[in-house]
């Protein structure tokens, strides 16, 4: 430990007060630190400006590190490729035919499809893509599950977008500033997710565990509808979310529930696209995440 | 009229004393290393990395009593939540009370020694992790208590290192040698 400071620092009335001076401001930093904790935990939208900022601030350095990472990244990936190239190659020839197969009966279906609808004279709501950026950063020390995409209000980003990457749903937007914005990831625990069973359109409930795991819990008590492997997609339900939007595979069953992995992982610099909420009055209120996702649930999910 | 002498150039080696820049170099570290470990090239899923600001600010304050003026820990502690992406007010919090401590153990003379310090740190990290968990649960993230134990063992065995670095530091910007 190193020399104290408070001996006595002899008889200089400056130096007294200077020395009581330091130990007063270490107790109004730590009242404003608590006023300021208490502020952003009763209203989380105050800081949003100045969060923007400093996402936008440290933004270039991050972009530029992401592209170094990305590169060595993909040197690594790259000779691995070609470790085992011939029969990888052999693999992927059977894999291609195999989903050529089923593409063509995916585009048959779609087509018929098509064709019952027009008859029954639904209308498709289209999703709009407002901007697309990568992920290029997170959170590093904390529980919480952030990420930072490279695209901000310059190009439209608003808070509480969907934010999804090709594989499937990432998270939605919880912070903007002019060219970057902070995604709250699915991983999260705060972040719920409205979804159904693929394979049998059983509707549940995703959580974040906060682990980059996702878990499952089905709205109807009773049995455990899960099986390993189903795939998790989003079931509209709330309007904020597209319906039909990959988002988990299931790896392990507990007693009523189960836990996934996110389809979409954000790795450094994948591509993210942000898009507008499916209905747009879904966007109301974003400022109690809980609240609104008890207010998706269906009626008969919350007796 | 004279000319005043010109200084000669001194042989290399030759400047003494504490470099011009040794006044900021503590709170510019602190700076730095939040910085740094913000804007790493990855997407960690677990959040497992070292509040590398923090345990900074514990490693210079360990070091010396007096690295930089105290009310510098606010100015420090908001770069750091704006920069790790905690709620605001969050480091702001857990370093003054650090600094705070440090000053009443200090006061109180627990002796010198590398064990001490050590503990003093771990227990400084485990009450600014309880609080980030505390507080991300009342924001609706609430994890399992379980899981604030490998962040919290990470930082503490992260600290040796890191005072480490603070002492290589803090020789360099006083251009002490052999101390």
């Amino acid at each position: 430990m190193a020399a104290s400071k408070f001996r006595r620092p002899g008889w200089s009335r400056r130096a007294q007060y200077s020395l009581f001076f330091s130990f007063v401001a270490l107790a109004a930093g730590l009242a404003l630190g608590l006023i300021l904790l208490a502020i952003s935990v009763v209203a989380p939208r105050t800081f949003d400006g100045l969060r923007g900022a400093a996402t936008d601030a440290t933004r270039p350095a991050a972009e530029a590190l992401a592209a170094i990472g990305s590169t060595v990244n993909g040197v690594f990936t790259g000779a691995g490729n070609y470790w085992d190239a011939a029969s990888q190659n052999a693999e992927l020839k059977e894999q291609r035919d195999r989903l050529r197969r089923q593409a063509l009966a995916a585009a048959a279906l779609e087509r018929e499809n098509e064709q019952l609808k027009a008859a029954l004279e639904l209308r498709e709501r289209v999703v709009e893509t407002i901007a697309a950026g990568r992920i290029i950063g997170s959170s590093h020390d904390s529980v919480r599950r952030f990420a930072v995409l490279s695209a901000g209000r310059a190009s439209g980003v608003r808070n509480g977008m969907p934010v999804r990457s090709p594989d499937g749903l990432l998270g939605r937007i919880v912070a903007t500033g002019a060219f970057s914005s902070r995604v709250l990831l699915i991983s999260d625990r705060s972040a719920i997710v409205p979804a159904r069973i693929l394979r049998t359109g059983e509707p549940v409930i995703a959580r974040g565990m906060g682990d980059g795991n996702v878990d499952l819990r089905p709205l109807e008590v009773g049995r455990n509808p899960f099986e390993p492997g189903d795939i998790i997609v989003t079931s509209g339900t709330g309007g904020l979310y597209p319906p039909r939007l990959p988002v988990a595979r299931v790896v392990r069953l507990d007693d009523d529930g189960a836990v996934a992995v996110p389809l979409a992982t954000p790795a450094q610099s994948s591509i993210a696209l942000v898009e507008a909420p499916y209905e747009p009055v879904a966007l109301a209120d974003y400022d109690a995440p809980l609240e609104e996702a008890e207010a998706t649930l269906p009626p008969d999910a919350l007796q | 009229m004279a000319r005043r002498a010109r200084p000669r150039p001194r042989p290399a080696g030759f400047a003494q004393g504490p470099r011009p820049f040794a006044e900021i170099v503590p709170a510019a570290s602190i700076a730095l290393a939040s910085l740094l470990v913000a804007i790493l090239p990855i997407v960690s899923t677990k959040g497992w990395w070292p509040d590398a600001g923090f345990i900074m600010l514990l490693g210079w304050r360990m070091h010396r009593s007096d690295p930089f003026p105290n009310w510098w820990a606010i100015p420090l502690g908001l770069l750091n939540d704006l920069l790790a992406m905690h709620p605001i007010g969050l480091s702001v919090v857990t370093f003054c009370f650090a600094l705070l401590a440090i000053d009443i153990v200090d006061a109180r003379k627990l002796g010198r020694s590398w064990v001490t310090e050590w503990l003093l740190a771990a227990l400084l990290i485990l009450v600014a992790e309880f609080l980030q968990w505390w507080v991300a649960a009342i924001q609706g993230a609430a994890m399992p208590l379980g899981a604030l134990w490998p962040p919290v063992a990470i930082t503490v065995f992260a600290f040796p290192i890191v005072s480490e670095l603070v002492a290589w530091l803090d020789r360099y910007r006083l251009r002490k040698t052999g101390v």
